[in-house]
C-alpha cells in the first residue's frame, strides 16, 4: 500500500498569485514571531532564568525550560569528594581518555585517596563517567559555559569539580541501572602467587585473603614459590570496577559469567 | 573547461569536491571527489570497547546520529549475543523516527536555502529545535546522543514526556502544510524544480542508489518493509513514492516520509504508555566495559575464550539504505568494524543526474540529494 505522494495540479494564471501566495504565509508567521518570538536573547535571557522555568508553549508542547527536562541536559561535571571511593570507573569508562585520577588529601599513605581531574579540552560530554560512577558522587550539572582564556584553565581539579558540586545546580537526575545479572572477579586458582595486589588496591576492601592448604611435595617434584592465600572475593560489595584485574601480575583474576 | 566546486563552497553542505566540465553553461561531464572529511573512524572502532563506539556514532552523521547509534547497536548485539528486552525496541523506533524528522526538516531547510528562499530555512531550523528539545529531556544531549547501549538504550523516558512528544506532532503536522504553501504552492519553485535532476529507476538500480532518491523513481523500497527489524513489522505505516524521478519528487518523498514518521511516532508512544518494563537487557557481559588490560598483556582477555560472533545489521537511515558489519573475535575490543553509507553510493552517481544541466542546476539537484559528507568519509 503505496503513500500517494502526488501533487495536486492547481495553474494559476495570474503570476501576482504565485509570489502572493507563499508571501502570505510568510506575513502571517511573521505577525506571529513579534507576537510570541521563537528565540532567546542569549547573553541576557538565560534558559536557566526563572523566568523561563516550567513554562510550556502549550501549543506546541515545546519545553523551554521547564524543569525535569533542562535538568537532563550534560554539562559540566560535579563530584562531591567525600563519598568518592577512588575506583577509577569513571577514568577506565571515558572514551577520550580525559579523566586522570589525582591525589587529593583525605587518605592513608599507604593508601592514598584519588579522584578524577578532567581536561574539558578533551571532554566529549557523553556521559560514561558518572554512568559509571557506582557512588554517584561524580554526576553532570546543567552548566554549560566554560569560556577561558588561557588553555591550562580547561583541566578542573577533583577541588574545583567540588565547587561546582557545592554551587547546587541541577544534576542529571537519570541513573543508570545495572543489569540484574552482573558478571563477577573470578580466580584462576593455579595461576595465584597469594601476592594481595588485589586486596590492597580495592577501594571497597571487599577482597580478603584467606590461606590456602600448602600441597605436599612429591619426591622430585619442586613447589612453586609463592605465598600459600588466595583472594575471596564478597561478590555484593563488589562494585566491579576491576582495580584488581588490571594490578594483578599473573593475570588470574577475569571476568566470570554470573553463577 | 573544469572548475571546482567545493571543497568551500555553499553547495557542498559539508567538505568534498565536485569537479565540473562545462561547456557554457552547460554541464558536460562531472567528478565528484570525496575523502575531505576521513577520520578514519572504522580503525578507531578497532581500539574500543564496544559501549565506547557508539561516541564516534553521533559524529559519523551529525545530522542523524541516533539512526547510526542503532544500526551499530544491532549489529553488535548480533556479535555479542545479547537480546534487548521489547520496551528497548520500541524507544529505539520512537527515537530514530523522531531522528529521521529532524533530519528531513534539517534536509528542507538546507535545500530551500539552495534554492535562495530564507524564510523556510528559519521555520525549518526552528521546529527541528522541538525536536532537539525532546532530545535533550531525555537523552541529555541535543546532538550528540549517546542513547543506546550494548543490550538496551541509557534510560526510558521521564514522566510526561510521551505526552508532550504527541503536542508536538500535532504541531508539527500543520507546519508541514505550511512547508507545502510556501513550496508546492509557488509556481516559481514548481518551473525551477520540475524535470530538473532526474534519475530513472533503472539507472538508480544499476549504482546502488537508495533511500528517497530511489522511491521517487518510483521503486518501492525501504527496509522498514522489506527486511524489518526493531518493532517496525508492529507498526502501520506506508512507504512515500513519487514517480517523475526529479527534484520535485524528491521534495514530495520527503515530506511524505515525514507524516509517515509522525504516524509512527503516534503509535510507539502510545504503546510505551501502556507496557511499562525494564530498558536494559538482564545478562550483559561486563567485560564490554573492562578497564584497560594491563600495558604488554593487552591480548589476555583472548586466552579466557569468550564467546565469538559476527553481527551485520541494515536500517533505512533518513539517507538511504546503511549498513553495520561487525566482527567479535573473542577480546574486549571488535576486530573489525565496517559501515556502508547510502550518501557515498548517493554522491557517486553525481554524474549521471547532473550532466546535461546548466551549471545553476547544480546547487538545487545536489541540495535535493540530502549531502551528509560525515558519514560518506566516515
Amino acid at each position: 500500500m503505496a503513500a500517494s505522494a502526488k501533487p495536486k495540479e492547481e495553474e494559476s494564471p495570474n503570476p501576482v498569485l504565485w509570489v502572493a501566495r507563499p508571501m502570505a504565509t510568510a506575513a502571517r508567521q511573521f505577525v506571529k514571531s513579534l507576537v510570541r518570538p521563537s528565540t532567546i536573547v542569549y547573553p541576557f535571557e538565560r534558559l536557566e532564568d526563572p523566568k523561563f522555568r516550567d513554562q510550556v508553549r502549550v501549543e506546541s508542547g515545546h519545553p523551554i525550560g521547564i524543569g525535569e527536562v533542562w535538568d537532563n541536559y550534560r554539562g559540566v561535571h560535579a563530584l562531591n569528594i567525600a563519598t568518592c571511593i577512588s575506583c577509577n570507573l569513571c577514568a577506565f569508562s571515558c572514551p577520550d581518555l580525559c579523566i586522570e585520577m589525582v591525589t587529593v588529601p583525605g587518605g592513608d599513605p599507604k593508601h592514598p585517596k584519588k579522584c578524577p581531574q578532567i581536561d574539558y579540552g578533551k571532554c566529549s560530554y557523553c556521559g560514561f563517567c558518572s554512568d559509571a560512577c557506582p557512588e554517584g558522587c561524580l554526576t553532570m550539572t546543567t552548566r554549560y559555559e566554560l569560556s577561558v582564556s588561557r588553555r591550562p584553565e580547561m583541566v578542573f581539579s577533583p577541588q574545583k569539580l567540588h565547587e561546582v558540586f557545592e554551587r547546587k545546580l541541577p544534576m542529571n537526575p537519570i541513573r543508570v541501572e545495572r543489569p540484574e545479572n552482573e558478571d563477577a572477579i573470578r580466580l584462576d586458582a593455579p595461576l595465584c602467587i597469594g601476592c594481595n595486589a588485589c586486596a590492597r588496591d580495592c577501594p571497597t576492601n571487599c577482597i580478603t585473603m584467606v590461606d590456602t592448604p600448602k600441597p605436599t611435595a612429591k619426591p622430585g617434584e619442586k613447589l612453586p614459590r609463592r605465598i600459600w592465600k588466595e583472594p575471596v572475593v564478597n561478590d555484593s560489595d563488589c562494585v566491579r570496577c576491576g582495580t584488581c584485574i588490571s594490578v594483578c601480575p599473573k593475570e588470574c583474576l577475569f571476568w566470570g559469567t554470573h553463577p | 573547461m573544469w572548475i571546482n566546486m567545493g571543497p568551500q563552497h555553499p553547495m557542498t553542505h559539508g567538505l568534498w569536491n565536485l569537479r565540473v566540465k562545462i561547456d557554457g553553461e552547460i554541464v558536460r561531464d562531472i567528478d565528484p571527489e570525496m575523502g575531505y572529511l576521513h577520520r578514519g573512524i572504522e580503525k578507531i572502532s578497532e581500539d574500543r570497547h564496544y559501549n565506547e563506539i557508539i561516541t564516534l556514532m553521533d559524529r559519523t552523521c551529525y545530522v542523524a546520529g541516533i539512526a547510526w547509534e542503532h544500526l551499530y547497536i544491532q549489529a553488535a548485539e548480533k556479535a555479542l549475543h545479547v537480546v534487548p528486552p521489547e520496551r528497548t525496541l520500541y524507544l529505539r523506533v520512537l527515537v530514530e523516527e523522531m531522528q529521521r524528522l529532524a533530519s528531513h526538516i534539517m534536509w528542507y531547510a538546507a535545500f530551500v536555502q539552495d534554492l535562495g528562499l530564507m524564510s523556510p530555512f528559519l521555520y525549518g531550523m526552528r521546529d527541528r529545535d522541538l525536536l532537539l528539545d525532546h532530545f535533550q529531556s531525555f537523552t541529555g544531549g541535543r546532538l550528540t546522543y549517546e542513547y543506546m547501549r550494548v543490550g538496551g538504550v541509557r534510560n526510558d523516558l521521564p514522566p510526561g514526556t510521551t505526552d508532550r512528544i504527541r503536542k508536538t506532532m500535532d504541531w508539527l503536522m500543520d507546519r508541514f502544510a505550511e512547508y507545502d504553501r510556501l513550496c508546492l504552492g509557488s509556481q516559481i519553485f514548481r518551473t525551477r524544480c520540475d524535470d530538473l535532476g532526474v534519475l530513472k529507476a533503472k539507472d538508480c538500480v544499476t549504482y546502488g542508489v537508495t533511500g528517497p532518491m530511489l522511491r521517487a523513481a518510483g521503486v518501492k523500497r525501504d527496509l522498514r518493509k522489506d527486511r524489518p527489524y526493531a518493532a517496525y513489522d508492529r507498526l502501520e505505516f506506508d512507504i512515500a513514492l513519487a514517480d517523475t524521478a526529479d527534484v520535485t519528487a524528491r521534495y514530495l518523498v520527503r515530506m511524505e516520509e515525514m507524516r509517515q514518521s509522525v504516524r509512527i511516532i503516534r503509535q510507539v508512544v502510545d504503546w510505551l504508555d501502556h507496557h511499562p518494563g525494564p530498558v536494559m537487557a538482564a545478562n550483559v557481559p561486563r567485560w564490554l566495559g573492562a578497564p584497560y588490560a594491563p600495558i604488554g598483556h593487552e591480548g589476555y582477555l583472548l586466552k579466557r575464550h569468550y564467546s565469538k560472533g559476527v553481527g551485520l545489521s541494515a536500517i533505512e537511515e533518513p539517507h538511504g539504505e546503511a549498513t553495520a558489519y561487525v566482527v567479535n573475535e573473542g577480546g574486549e575490543h571488535p576486530y573489525r568494524v565496517k559501515f556502508r553509507s547510502p550518501v557515498f553510493v548517493n554522491l557517486s552517481a553525481a554524474k549521471s543526474y547532473l550532466v546535461g544541466y546548466h551549471v545553476a542546476d547544480i546547487p538545487p539537484i545536489m541540495g535535493s540529494v540530502d549531502v551528509c559528507v560525515g558519514e560518506v568519509d566516515r
